[in-house]
C-alpha cells in the first residue's frame, strides 16, 4: 500500500480542462482541446462496417481501463546518469539531439548549441509552446486534424506532450534526431510529433515507442516536408505487447520535396495505423517502408494511403510482414490519384511470410484513379517459408531454426536496406533476430 | 581415417513413386567416383536421398558413413559430418548475402555452435550473439582467399544467394561453398551442365583442388565433358534407378561411343553380370 491519496484521473471532459489548466495553456489551445472533445463524443466507436476496421475488432477496449498520466518522472541533465538502459538506447545511435519523454514530462533532454544557432529548433511541444507559440499554433493539426477518425479526436482533447522539430530554410542535418517515448503501465498516453522541414531543409529523426504495459497509446504525427526538403521520420514502435496501440500519421511533401518514412511495427496486442502521405506539389516523392512481425495473438493493422493531388510526384510504399503463431496482420492501402495529376508514378506493394499454420495476414491493395497519364502498380503477396530454401540451407549445416531466421532475415532485407541510419537498422536487425528466436 | 560413404541397395521413392531401386554404390575420401546417366534416371534423386531432403522416402537398404547409418540424421547433421551436395538446381533466396550465409554455415559445420552451445550449458551463463559464429575478421580472410584460389568474384561476398545468378554463377557458387565447407564427401549434381568451357575449366579444377586436397567426389553428369577435365577413378553407370555397370575410366570412354541407346539394349547382359560379378 502507498500512502499516495492520488485520485484516479480517468478520461472525461473534466480530464480535458484539468490538463489545460494544469499547462495554463493558450486559449486558442484550450479551444481546440475542447472541440476535439466534442468531436470525440460525437462520432460513434467504431464497428465492422466501416472498412477500415473490418478486419480490426476492438473487442475488450475500454477507455475506463486507462488512467491519465499522474505521477511526476525522475528527470536527468546528464547522459551517464540515466538508467542503463536509456542511456544503451541513445548511444546506440550519434545524434544531433536527444529527447526522452515518460507520459509525456520530459526525463532528459540534449541538443547541439550550434545547431540552435543556426535556427533549428529541437525540443518537446510543451516548451515549443512557450517559446515559439506562433510555430506551434500554425501546425499543430494542421495536417492531421481533430475529427481525422475518433482517435485523433481523442489524442487532440487529452494530449500532453510530444516532439517537435524544425528544420530552418536551406539546412541540411546529417545526425539524426532520436526521441524515446516512454509509457507507463495502465496509462493513456497522447504523444504528438510535430516535424516541420522548411524549404529546401533536411533531417532525420528516429522515435522510438517502448513500454505501455496494460496501458494504451494513442499517438499523433505529422510532417511538413517543404519546398525541395528532404525529411526522413523512423518510427519505431516497441510497445509492450499487452498495449493498445492507435495512431495517426500524416506527411506532406511540397515540390520537389522528398518524404521518407519507416514504420517498424513490432510491440502492442493491437495495432490500428493510419499512415497518409500528401503529395501537394508537382515534383514530390514519397517513400513509405514498414515492417511488423507479430507473434501469439498480436494483432497488427496498416492502413495507408499515397494521396497524390498534383501532376509528376512519385510514391513508393514497401510493407514487409512475417507472422508467427496465432499472429493476425491487415494491410489496406490505397493509392489515390486526384483528377489532374497527371505523370504520377506510385507503386505499392505488401508481402507477408507465414511463419505458422494458425498466422493470418490480410492484405487489401487498391487504385482510385481519376486520371489518364499515369503508372501505377500494386501487389500483395503472402506466402509460407519455402521448404526448398530449407533444405537447401539445411544442407550447408546449418539448423532449421537457424535456416528459417536467415530466410525470414533475407526476407526482410529490402526494407532494411533503405534504412538510412545503421545504428537503427542494427536495432531493426536485433528485434528481427529475437523473434525468430536464436538458439 | 580416410572417410567413406556406401550406399546399399538403396530404395527410395518420392510422391509414392518408387525412384531409386536398388543402388550399390561406394565413394572413397581423395577419389572421383562419376555417375553416369540419362535424364529422369535418378541421378538427383539420389543425391538428395544422400544429403537428406524429407521429401524423399527410403523404402529399403541403408546408406553408411564410415560404417555408420545416416538414415536417421537430419541434413544439416550430415553436412557436419561432412557430406556435401552440390545442387543440379541451386534455389535463389531473395535478402541473404554468400558472404553472412557462409559465416553461419562454416561456424554450424566447424563446430563453433555446437561448442558455444556447450559452454553455455556448462557454465550456465549467456555469451552475447555472434559468439556462435567464427570471428569476421578469420572468416572474411578466408573466404577473400578461398575466392582468389577458386576463380570467384569476389563480388559474391554481398550477392544474395544465388538471386539473379546466371546459370554459370550458380556453379561457381556451389564450388565456392564447397570450398569453404571442406566436406569429406561432395555429391556434385550436373556442376558441368549449362557451363561454356570457361566456365566449366573453372568449375573443373576447383573440384580438382578439393580432390587433391582430400575430398572424395561423386561426380554425377549426363555428359562425358568435364571428364577430360576431372579425372574419374571409377566410372559407375545409373539407368532407370541403379546403377547397372562400375569399371575405370574405361567405361566413360566406351559410354561416350556406344550412347545410352547400347546400355538400354544390353541391359540384361549387364544385370546378370552384376548379379554373377
Ligand atoms: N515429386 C515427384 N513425384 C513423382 N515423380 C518425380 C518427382 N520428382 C521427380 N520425379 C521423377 O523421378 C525421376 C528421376 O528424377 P531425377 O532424380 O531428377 O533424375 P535425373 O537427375 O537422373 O535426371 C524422374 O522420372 C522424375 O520425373
Ligand atoms: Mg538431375
Amino acid at each position: 500500500m502507498t500512502t499516495k491519496t492520488m485520485i484516479k484521473q480517468t478520461i472525461s471532459v473534466a480530464a480535458v480542462k484539468a490538463i489545460s489548466d494544469r499547462y495554463d495553456e493558450p486559449e486558442w489551445l484550450r479551444q481546440a482541446r475542447l472541440a476535439a472533445w466534442e468531436n470525440f463524443v460525437a462520432m460513434p466507436w467504431p464497428t465492422y462496417k466501416e472498412e477500415t476496421w473490418r478486419r480490426t475488432r476492438l473487442t475488450g477496449f475500454h477507455l475506463e481501463d486507462f488512467e491519465l498520466p499522474q505521477t511526476e518522472v525522475a528527470t536527468f541533465d546528464d547522459r551517464q546518469h540515466l538508467p542503463e538502459d536509456l542511456r544503451e538506447a541513445l548511444d546506440k545511435i550519434d545524434s544531433a539531439g536527444a529527447l526522452i519523454l515518460q507520459d509525456g514530462q520530459v526525463v532528459y533532454y540534449e541538443f547541439d548549441d550550434s545547431l540552435a544557432r543556426k535556427g533549428v529548433i529541437f525540443t518537446d511541444i510543451r516548451s515549443a509552446i512557450r517559446t515559439h507559440e506562433e510555430l506551434i499554433k500554425v501546425h499543430l493539426a494542421a495536417l492531421t486534424p481533430a475529427d481525422e477518425n475518433k482517435f485523433a479526436a481523442l489524442h487532440y482533447a487529452l494530449w500532453i506532450n510530444g516532439a517537435f522539430l524544425f528544420m530552418p530554410k536551406h539546412l541540411t542535418v546529417d545526425k539524426p534526431f532520436q526521441v524515446l517515448v516512454l509509457q507507463s503501465a495502465g496509462v493513456a498516453n497522447f504523444h504528438h510529433t510535430l516535424l516541420v522541414g522548411e524549404e529546401n531543409s533536411e533531417a532525420v529523426i528516429v522515435e522510438d515507442f517502448i513500454g505501455s504495459r496494460q496501458g494504451m497509446s494513442d499517438s499523433v504525427s505529422e510532417v511538413f516536408t517543404k519546398q525541395a526538403a528532404r525529411m526522413h521520420y523512423l518510427r519505431l514502435q516497441n510497445l509492450d505487447e499487452s498495449a493498445w496501440n492507435f495512431s495517426t500519421q500524416r506527411a506532406s511533401a511540397g515540390r520537389d520535396a522528398l518524404y521518407r518514412q519507416l514504420q517498424a511495427s513490432w510491440g502492442s496486442k493491437l495495432s490500428k495505423v493510419w499512415i497518409d502521405l500528401e503529395l501537394e506539389e508537382p515534383g514530390g516523392h514519397g517513400e513509405l517502408l514498414g515492417l511488423y512481425f507479430p507473434q501469439d495473438h498480436q494483432h497488427i493493422d496498416h492502413h495507408t494511403n499515397q494521396n497524390h493531388r498534383v501532376p509528376r510526384c512519385t510514391s513508393d510504399l514497401l510493407f514487409k510482414g512475417a507472422l508467427d503463431d496465432h499472429a493476425r496482420s491487415v494491410y489496406q492501402g490505397l493509392i489515390r490519384v486526384w483528377p489532374g495529376a497527371q505523370k504520377t508514378d506510385a507503386y505499392q506493394k505488401n508481402d507477408n511470410l507465414i511463419l505458422s499454420d494458425h498466422a493470418r495476414a490480410d492484405s487489401i491493395p487498391g487504385l482510385e484513379i481519376e486520371a489518364d497519364d499515369v503508372r501505377c502498380t500494386h501487389g500483395a503477396t503472402s506466402a509460407k517459408v519455402p521448404e526448398e530454401y530449407i533444405f537447401y540451407l539445411m544442407a550447408r549445416g546449418l539448423s532449421r531454426r537457424t535456416a528459417v531466421r536467415m530466410i525470414v532475415q533475407g526476407f526482410f532485407e529490402e526494407v532494411l536496406n533503405r534504412v538510412p541510419v545503421p545504428g537503427v537498422r542494427d536495432k531493426l536487425e536485433a528485434e528481427i533476430a529475437h523473434r525468430v528466436g536464436i538458439e | 581415417m580416410t572417410a567413406v560413404l556406401e550406399v546399399k541397395d538403396l530404395h527410395a521413392a518420392v510422391d509414392g513413386k518408387e525412384i531409386l531401386k536398388g543402388v550399390n554404390l561406394t565413394i572413397r575420401q581423395g577419389e572421383v567416383h562419376a555417375l553416369m546417366g540419362p535424364n529422369g534416371s535418378g541421378k538427383s534423386t539420389l543425391g538428395y536421398v544422400i544429403a537428406g531432403h524429407p521429401h524423399y522416402e527410403v523404402l529399403e537398404g541403408d546408406i553408411l558413413f564410415n560404417g555408420e547409418s545416416i538414415l536417421d540424421l537430419s541434413p544439416d547433421e550430415r553436412a557436419k559430418l561432412g557430406i556435401f551436395l552440390a545442387f543440379q538446381y541451386p534455389v535463389a533466396i531473395p535478402g541473404v548475402s554468400f558472404a553472412n550465409f557462409l559465416r553461419a554455415a562454416v561456424s554450424s559445420v566447424r563446430g563453433y555452435r555446437d561448442r558455444i552451445r556447450e559452454e553455455m550449458e556448462r557454465t550456465g551463463q549467456f555469451k552475447e550473439v555472434g559468439s556462435e559464429l567464427i570471428p569476421m575478421r578469420e572468416f572474411r580472410k578466408e573466404l577473400m582467399d578461398t575466392m582468389d584460389r577458386f576463380n570467384v568474384d569476389r563480388s559474391f561476398a554481398r550477392r544474395y544467394l544465388n538471386d539473379g545468378f546466371s546459370g554459370g554463377e550458380k556453379k561457381r557458387g556451389e564450388v565456392l561453398q564447397m570450398a569453404m565447407l571442406k566436406p569429406k564427401i561432395a555429391i556434385l549434381d550436373e556442376s558441368d551442365s549449362g557451363l561454356d568451357i570457361d566456365a566449366l575449366r573453372v568449375v573443373a579444377d576447383g573440384i580438382n583442388k578439393l580432390v587433391a586436397d582430400g575430398m572424395g567426389a561423386l561426380l554425377i553428369t549426363h555428359y562425358q565433358r568435364i571428364l577430360n577435365y576431372v579425372k574419374p577413378d571409377q566410372v559407375s553407370v545409373f539407368y532407370n534407378g541403379q546403377v547397372v555397370l562400375t569399371g575405370g575410366p574405361e567405361v566413360a570412354e566406351m559410354l561416350e561411343e556406344k550412347g545410352y541407346g547400347w546400355i538400354e539394349e544390353h541391359l540384361e547382359e549387364l544385370q546378370s553380370e552384376k548379379i554373377a560379378s
